[in-house]
């Protein structure tokens, strides 16, 4: 039965799937680990886990299909969203704070760390390449601002279009 | 009985004073518990609007908030000191809850008060071994969407795991949250670190970043562009320096900890 659904799905598509299953997964971890720490509740932590496997998934497919990293971000995060709001019969309220959950795995804080890292290199006394680390630093940093204002307008767009009240 | 306790003028402001009161409490909780501003501003108004009154005007700064309410010709103006920001997703979403009861009527200043203690005291909270834990496989899941191999996700998971547990006890003694920044960046990096090289990964810095990710403040960030997208451009601007000083003060550790496994000279 598996085998002749992938056979109806293009070969570029099923070569992608394990990569896809992999980042859903681990977003799916990631957004329920933080859920914890955010102190939600055991059946939002669930819901919380789903949101951080569509929002990888769906950044994963978008930068498969050649979208930057900021467009496929913005994608993720809207879906995040909108899914969310169509659920709110069963999450209520709580569906913008499990959308955000679900798009905390997109936070690039390993970009904004590595900027920070690369202007601290510049400090050095005989730094190496002082220019090259500039330029380095600052593209990831503009990433880091364009990377959160995607995933911060994804969130925000649907929920202000849909009327969706927070109370 | 003198004539200020009966002049109904003051009569009044003292009965605006409480309600104000209860409406910043309502805010502040808010606030501290992640919600953007526009939530905490909306919290405080249903409370006044419980006891039939009218918030005027509103202001929330990233360390204090104010509130004017009025009843007919009367004002008052009050403000109150918010506490150390956090996310704590049951507590918000109980005090939204009190907030839209008491905006039904029937509750006294008072009532509203006991209430808010009892949710401070009694919101459940998942074990700090718990959170440890799931942090640390939170971090060691950032690793692997970072694209650290399967070396390093046990070292990150440690790492993360016990930079977050020496996080709470820190916090719970009291110490400033961004020397507490660094402090977890340098031993969460240095264990993910050292673990990572003894278990053979080759993405051992990938791994020390990865550790740390527990620090990023991903609510606040969102939050900053939210409340500057709603019209508080003042409390989204704090948020975003708050989230930069944090990473500053993180990567600060990070940084420690790659000079002292002789990663960076």
């Amino acid at each position: 039965m598996i085998d002749t659904a992938l056979a109806v799905l293009p070969a570029g598509l099923v070569a992608a799937l394990p990569h896809l299953a992999h980042q859903a997964f681990f977003g799916a971890v990631a957004a329920a680990g933080f859920g914890v720490l955010f102190n939600f509740g055991g059946r939002t932590l669930l819901w919380c886990a789903l949101a951080g496997a569509l929002a990888l998934g769906v950044r994963t497919l978008g930068q498969d299909a050649g979208f930057s990293l900021e467009a496929a971000s913005f994608a993720a995060a809207a879906t995040t969203s909108c899914v969310a709001i169509l659920m709110k019969g069963r999450l209520g309220i709580a569906c913008h704070a499990v959308a955000l959950a679900g798009c905390i795995p997109m936070v690039p804080g390993a970009f904004l760390g590595q900027a920070l890292l690369g202007f601290f290199s510049v400090t050095a006394a005989d730094a190496a390449q002082p220019v090259a680390s500039v330029v380095g630093a600052l593209q990831a940093f503009i990433r880091v601002v364009a990377t959160l204002g995607a995933i911060g307008a994804g969130l925000a767009i649907p929920a202000h279009l849909l009327h969706s009240r927070q109370f | 009985m003198n004539a200020a306790e009966t002049d109904p003028v003051r009569v009044r402001h003292r009965e605006l004073e409480r309600i104000a009161h209860v409406a910043l409490q309502v805010g502040c909780l808010l606030t501290q518990s992640g919600a953007a501003v526009r939530v905490a501003h909306e919290g405080a108004r249903l409370i006044a609007a419980g006891f039939g009154a009218e918030v005027l005007g509103m202001r929330s700064g990233y360390a204090s908030f104010e509130v004017t309410v009025g009843a007919g010709r009367n004002t008052i103006t009050r403000m109150m000191q918010v506490g150390p920001h956090g996310v704590n997703h049951r507590l918000d979403f109980a005090v939204r809850n009190l907030a839209v009861r008491v905006s039904q009527g029937g509750f006294t200043p008072e009532a509203i008060e006991a209430e808010l203690s009892r949710l401070r005291g009694e919101t459940p909270r998942h074990p700090p071994w718990l959170v440890a834990l799931a942090t640390g496989a939170a971090c060691a899941a950032f690793g692997r969407l970072l694209g650290t191999d399967w070396p390093a996700f046990l070292p990150v998971l440690a790492g993360g795991g016990i930079g977050q547990g020496l996080r709470h006890i820190l916090l719970g003694r009291g110490i400033n949250v961004f020397v507490v920044a660094t402090i977890i960046g340098c031993v969460a990096a240095a264990l993910a670190g050292f673990g990572a090289k003894i278990a053979g990964s080759g993405t051992v810095d990938m791994a020390m970043m990865a550790s740390i990710l527990l620090l990023v403040p991903g609510v606040p960030s969102t939050n900053a562009q939210t409340d500057i997208m709603d019209g508080y451009p003042t409390m989204g601007s704090a948020r975003a320096v708050w989230v930069v000083m944090i990473m500053v003060f993180a990567v600060t550790g990070l940084w420690l900890a790659e000079l002292a496994l002789g990663i960076v000279s």
